[in-house]
């Protein structure tokens, strides 16, 4: 579509179908002549100053489609579109498909303890808000400020400015047009029918939350206070915000945990926060400065490196758990004192690049917290 | 020895025989697992490994329990079960704590993660 846009094509607009033009020779003439229309019109060409269009697309259609046709240039329009009508990140936060949400509702329930004793009954998004509302301590003055969001006053904002827009685009007139003016109508329908959508959208939640009961409200509030507040963290499961905008790191700790080297020597890692980014490319890392043979450095952020990995393609809660874990399981099992894999060893070697030493985590093995773990290879 | 891990072994040891043991396996990092609990007189003298393997053998489960045992079995394609590090070859009882109930009831509790290994670096 955009290289038809990109073109310098004479074109032709008719009842509400784009006409292209036609090259003409004797085969085709006769073809126009005789054959047979495929949907059983008269004018699947037609004649204009003595040149011939064929009837394309509907131009409805390509509007309709265009979030599928160009997925980018509609994500593009979308948004200098909606920036003139700016909303608050924290509603933006707590809308059901926003990334918050995801981890809130999705990676979270996996990562933390909901029941008491042995019940272990899954939850639903709404017990799990109830959960949440009950492990964190709201301040009573944000709770009157989500009872102020509650008065649908910044929605309502919203959609009136929306709504003063009102300029219609004129449908197109039959004729001939220029690619140039095609273009500029399609993005004026494009950004009309993208106002018109969130219109809708806003109405539809205006309505919703008219009909908040009491337990919702509750679940409004604790969302809203998790998104202002933009961090969190439960059971060693946490998660803060980057920017201002819907990306997250999202972690889980690792606890202390002991590896042993080729002399099976213990060594004590302190705790670290395994790490995902909700920004591509998707993969676990360490938050703090941290030593590890799997990490390069001894500094903050780094990637950790695991045979294998592959990046997954989209950001999914199930991804996301899996990257933890991986994560987890690579810094706790997945290094091989025989081995001696990874970027460093844990004992100098003859090869050894001094340049990451683990000494200092050195614990004698009658410590209580040595316990003992078996390489992988051993069973 | 010391004084506690004495007085600690002897509790245990008391009471394996009068306690029931609870038994869950813990799909990789979750917070929460399967649940498993052997009477008294049902777990006595056998490794961990075989009474996991009984508890997931086991057919009855609810809807909610079998979607965390396909997430254990998804664990276990290429992972093992660990407890507090190691392999579970032991006898069961070895690797319990004594817990109790907020009703004051004891018990023995032993929690097993079906991990599946994500070997790390660069070099082999």
């Amino acid at each position: 579509m955009l290289q038809l846009l990109e073109s310098d094509l004479e074109l032709v607009v008719k009842s509400g179908f784009l006409y292209l033009p036609l090259l003409y020779d004797p085969a085709i003439a006769r073809e126009i002549q005789y054959g047979p229309t495929p949907d059983g019109s008269a004018e699947h060409s037609i004649e204009v100053a003595g040149k011939h269009f064929i009837k394309s697309v509907s131009i409805q259609s390509i509007l309709t489609g265009m979030e599928g046709i160009d997925a980018d240039y509609y994500g593009q329009v979308e948004r200098e579109c909606l920036r003139k009508f700016p909303v608050s990140s924290t509603l933006e936060g707590i809308s059901p498909d926003s990334k918050l949400m995801t981890l809130l509702l999705k990676v979270m329930p996996y990562f933390i303890r909901k029941n008491k004793g042995f019940t272990r009954k899954r939850l639903h998004d709404e017990e799990f808000l109830d959960f949440l509302g009950d492990r964190i301590d709201i301040p009573q003055s944000f709770r009157e400020q989500a009872d102020r969001y509650l008065d649908s006053g910044p929605l309502l904002q919203r959609l009136n400015d929306l709504e003063k827009l009102e300029q219609k685009v004129e449908p197109l007139h039959d004729g001939p047009i220029s690619v140039e003016v095609l273009g500029r109508w399609l993005h004026e329908a494009l950004e009309m029918q993208i106002v018109d959508q969130e219109i809708a959208r806003l109405k539809k939640r205006l309505r919703d939350r008219e009909r908040l009961t009491e337990a919702q409200r509750n679940h409004f509030c604790t969302l809203m206070y998790i998104a202002e507040k933009g961090a969190l963290e439960i059971d060693g499961f946490g998660l803060y915000r980057i920017g201002s905008g819907d990306d997250y790191l999202v972690y889980k700790r690792t606890g202390e945990y002991i590896l042993k080297d080729y002399y099976a020597r213990s060594y004590l890692f302190p705790d670290c926060r395994v790490a995902v980014l909700t920004m591509r490319p998707f993969g676990p890392m360490v938050l703090e400065p941290y030593k590890h043979p799997f990490l390069r450095d001894h500094t903050a952020k780094q990637e950790i490196c695991m045979k294998g990995f592959k990046s997954p393609d989209e950001l999914t809660a199930d991804n996301i758990i899996r990257l933890l874990e991986g994560g987890i399981n690579a810094l706790l099992y997945g290094y091989d004192a025989r081995r001696r894999n990874g970027y460093h060893s844990l004992d100098p070697t003859l090869h050894y690049v001094k340049t990451i030493e683990f000494e200092d985590y050195l614990i004698n093995n009658d410590e209580p917290h040595a316990v003992r773990k078996k390489d992988w290879d051993e069973i | 020895m010391t004084d506690a891990e004495t007085k600690k072994a002897l509790e245990t040891e008391e009471s394996q025989e009068i306690l029931p043991l609870i038994i869950e396996i813990l799909p990789g990092h979750a917070a929460e697992g399967l649940i498993d609990v052997y009477e008294p007189g049902s777990y006595e003298g056998r490794t961990l490994r075989k009474l996991c393997e009984r508890t997931l053998g086991k057919k009855k489960w609810s809807i909610e329990e079998q979607l965390i045992i396909e997430d254990i079995t998804r664990q276990l394609q290429g992972g093992k079960l660990l407890c507090k590090g190691e392999e579970i070859e032991g006898i069961a009882s070895g690797y319990a704590v004594t817990e109790q109930t907020e009703a004051g009831e004891k018990y023995l509790y032993v929690p097993v993660r079906a991990i599946k290994p994500q070997e790390g670096g660069i070099w082999q």
